[in-house]
């Protein structure tokens, strides 16, 4: 070909491929063929608001940032050096573009159904081409500004971050990832730079595309575009965590009609293993569904007794710098919620997790990952975020999940459950002299 | 291409948009009545009670067990207003037969479920138990209070609310806790049994099946739901205010939220709707709108300002979180580009990217089966049926001094203000 490697991958039992490119400027292209109507493209480097402390490998000191510079980097993106506006190009072309930052990555994506390959070259050119001056840092200090302030008058957000804060001593997910009005106060054009050169080298980026396409297409754009270039690798401070949560409690009043509590639960043992990791997390999808699903005893009860309402849910993350889970909902009772959450666990412990409801769930977790599917941007964004960035492989997945046994997830419970890893978040109402 | 849409019975439809790309099947059952303060509250109530159990299925547990069992098809509850039609009703992703692990009629049993749910309820001495409604009335009253939580959507609630005060669309889809706190079983059955036997009924299906058996067994269901005397359906429409009012509320927030509500004089059942459609775009609708390249952009007020309509009731809300000293100037802002928008200060540039935007927006709503579902109810309740591609067409031929023309009737009724008051190092989030 024209330096560039092409592999496919296909999991028949599932009716899927992908296509991995190896292209000759370095970077890595996954394309996920569908017969939809919209094509879905996502550029994405890993680079979140975590990483505030960094080198490139080889360079002696590290270079320590404001907070919210990976989400402040990510705004600044849009801006061109000829002046026209990133949304204007798309305009163009049609396809409604996007871009969001998270703890581990920043992703820049477009959505289309027509002019795919237009748009693709829309958006490899403007993330490989910063422009950043001192005027227009200053224009986005007022707009982030006011988007900190809308998160701040969240009461679900400040319960998300209460309960990390109080998991966590030291990790970075303590930090709100857009930062505060005074951290990005401090950033400057030079330190934008200095993060894009170093976050946005190609061997830490990767292009997803999912949609009526062809590699030989997205390769094509890719050429015409994408200069071959050295690439690096990039070392972050790392934060040692202990098994035990920083602090059992945080609570704090706003405007709230019911208090709103999150119970967090702290897992350290993350593995170096990519494909232990995908293992784990399947694991902990079942998990979670027993425990807490809408068919499970401790949702039925507390929900019977008025403690609970459909308010309530359990997600978990487990990815390789953070797992958690976390049981939330409101309640007129939190610490009531939190002593029978306790209560539930040790229990379950003493009796044994129930054969069961393990097939029930596992049953429910597969067909989950097959409505996945359905949908181009659901498909691109779990493959680059959740598999791509990770380590993993989201076909293989599949197989993973199929050969998961009940013994495993037993054992994963086992490890992950245990009384010094949980705190309890909550937003409790305003007294009333705070009520304006 | 619309759906096939074929009479089960009277006043009860089923809709059929068939499709080959799909690893789910989708399934929706809603029933129409007029939004009245006298039903709100009871239709509000009727999909979670209906949730609680079934005769086969007595309680919350048996039921997800089964849904879980079907691979996961939740069936949720839906509840949601159009213009002043007040929609409730059931809907489920279900995967298709095909995948199952060992050979399932999956469809087929989660409609039996379905069934259960709407028509086999847990009854006690004839009426609803009155355990589930005590229990989901206290849910529902706390659903209404905390809609207080989320500012962005306060401010458009309240905005919508005062403008619109003394017209039925004012009455809202969840209720309010006073009524609520009256329903009884008694009360709440009654209201079942009219529902199920008087009202217009839509079941929509997206997806491939056996659509002959699929109609058998649909209509055995819901044939029982025939009847002639489902009530019309209608929205009144202001089509200009006559003058506007402001309307500033305090809480105890650190971001003002500024929400101007319009009336728009024009409706999805106007022939030119898609003239609108073009103008709210162009206006306030995309990252190149004339709202968010100048109240954002280049003034930086603000992280979000956008319009969205509703398009059987003929009114719009702009809607901004900005630094509550910036209320006048993002205010003027904002008229002013209506203003400019008016006078036909519009280039092409402009007039390209809205129509394009629009354009892809319909066309990727042919990959999500609850999206086509939507659009196709809403322009049914509009007295039409054009596809998304047919309303992509229509709008090649919009040009700039329609939009202008269009723009010249929207009116200002009413400016709503969230003042927050509190300072900006107040309520921090340490501990």
């Amino acid at each position: 070909m024209n330096g560039s490697t092409i592999k496919v991958k296909e999991n028949a039992a599932i009716g899927e491929k992908y296509y991995y490119i190896k292209h000759k400027s370095g970077l890595d292209i996954y394309v996920i063929p569908k017969k939809l109507s919209t094509y879905y493209a996502m550029f994405g480097t890993k680079y979140g608001s975590v990483h505030n402390k960094f080198r490139i490998k080889g360079e002696e000191e590290y270079t320590e940032v404001p907070d919210g510079i990976a989400h402040f980097l990510e705004h600044k993106m849009f801006e061109n050096e000829d002046g026209v506006d990133t949304f204007a190009r798309f305009a163009e072309t049609g396809a409604s573009a996007n871009a969001y930052t998270s703890f581990l990555c920043t992703m820049y994506l477009f959505s289309c159904t027509d002019n795919f390959d237009e748009s693709l070259e829309i958006l490899l050119d403007y993330v490989t081409k910063p422009y950043f001056t001192e005027q227009s840092v200053q224009k986005e200090q007022g707009i982030i500004a006011q988007e900190i302030r809308m998160g701040e008058d969240n009461p679900g957000r400040a319960l998300l971050f209460g309960m990390l804060r109080s998991m966590y001593k030291n990790h970075n997910a303590r930090i709100d990832i857009a930062g505060t009005v005074e951290s990005i106060a401090k950033i400057d054009h030079h330190l934008l730079y200095k993060c894009y050169n170093t976050f946005y080298n190609l061997g830490n980026m990767a292009l997803c595309v999912s949609g009526d396409v062809t590699p030989e297409q997205v390769i094509a754009v890719a050429d015409k575009v994408l200069k071959p270039q050295e690439t690096h690798e990039v070392e972050c401070v790392q934060y040692e965590e202990e098994p035990q949560v920083y602090r059992p409690r945080f609570s704090r009043r706003m405007q709230v009609a019911k208090p709103l509590f999150a119970i967090g639960v702290k897992d350290v043992e993350l593995s170096e293993d990519p494909y232990e990791r995908m293992k784990k997390n399947a694991a902990m999808t079942v998990l979670v569904n027993m425990l807490f699903g809408r068919a499970s005893e401790f949702f039925n009860e507390l929900y019977k007794e008025g403690l609970i309402s459909q308010n309530f849910g359990a997600w978990h993350d487990h990815n390789h710098s953070m797992s958690l889970v976390c049981i939330q909902g409101d309640s007129d009772q939190p610490e009531k919620v939190y002593e029978r959450f306790v209560e539930y666990i040790d229990k379950m412990k003493r009796e044994g997790l129930s054969a069961d409801d393990f097939e029930r769930c596992h049953r429910v977790m597969y067909s989950s990952y097959i409505k996945g599917f359905d949908s181009t941007a659901e498909i691109v964004n779990n493959f680059l975020g959740n598999f791509v960035f990770e380590g993993g492989d989201m076909l293989d997945y599949a197989d993973i999940i199929r050969s998961l046994d009940f013994d495993y997830t037993s054992a994963v419970f086992n490890t992950v459950f245990e009384d010094t890893h949980y705190t309890l978040a909550t937003v409790l109402p305003l007294e009333e002299s705070e009520k304006v | 291409m619309p759906p096939a849409r074929i009479k089960l019975a009277d006043s009860v439809y089923l809709n059929v948009i068939e499709t080959e790309k799909f690893k789910t099947n989708f399934i929706s059952a809603e029933f129409f009545i007029p939004l009245r303060a006298e039903t709100a509250a009871k239709a509000a109530l009727l999909p979670s009670v209906l949730l609680r159990g079934t005769e086969k299925y007595p309680d919350m547990a048996a039921l997800n067990k089964m849904f879980d069992y079907l691979y996961g098809s939740h069936i949720s509850p839906r509840n949601y207003k159009l213009g002043e039609t007040h929609v409730i009703g059931f809907s489920s992703y279900v995967l298709a037969d095909k995948y199952a692990l060992e050979p399932t009629p999956v469809l087929s049993q989660l409609l039996g479920v379905l069934e259960e749910v709407i028509f086999n309820p847990v009854t006690d001495g004839g009426v609803f138990s009155a355990d589930y409604v005590e229990t989901e009335k206290r849910n529902l009253c706390d659903r209404i209070k905390s809609q207080i939580n989320n500012k962005n959507y306060y401010a458009v609630k309240r905005c919508r609310d005062e403008m619109c005060r003394g017209e039925a669309y004012a009455v809202s889809e969840l209720g309010e806790v006073d009524d609520v706190m009256a329903i009884t079983p008694e009360s709440l059955y009654e209201f079942y049994k009219w529902l199920i036997t008087s009202t217009r009924v839509e079941l929509y299906f997206v997806g491939s099946t056996d659509t002959a058996a699929l109609t058998s067994q649909l209509q055995d269901m819901f044939g029982r739901c025939a009847n002639t005397t489902a009530p019309e359906l209608s929205t009144q429409v202001i089509r200009s205010a006559e003058k506007s009012k402001e309307v500033i509320e305090d809480q105890p927030v650190k971001q003002g939220k500024l929400s101007l509500g319009f009336r728009t004089g024009c409706t999805l059942s106007d022939r030119d709707y898609h003239v609108f459609a073009m103008f709210r775009e162009l206006y306030g609708g995309s990252p190149s709108s004339k709202l968010f390249m100048n109240v954002r952009e280049r003034l930086s007020l603000c992280y979000y300002c956008s319009a969205i309509a509703e398009a059987h009731k003929g009114i719009m809300i702009v809607s901004s979180g900005i630094e509550v000293s910036n209320k006048q100037k993002a205010q003027d802002e904002i008229l002013r580009q209506l203003e400019l928008t008016k006078a036909g200060e519009i280039t092409e540039a402009e007039l390209v990217a809205a129509r394009n935007s629009l354009i892809n927006g319909y066309r990727e709503l042919y990959d999500d089966a609850n999206s086509l579902k939507s659009w196709y109810t809403s322009r049914m309740l509009a007295g039409r049926d054009d596809s998304p591609e047919d309303a992509a067409a229509a709008l090649q031929t919009v040009t700039a001094a329609d939009i202008a023309e269009m723009a010249k009737r929207v009116t200002l009724d009413t400016v709503y203000f969230l003042n927050g008051t509190l300072k900006p190092d107040e309520g921090s989030d340490e501990q």
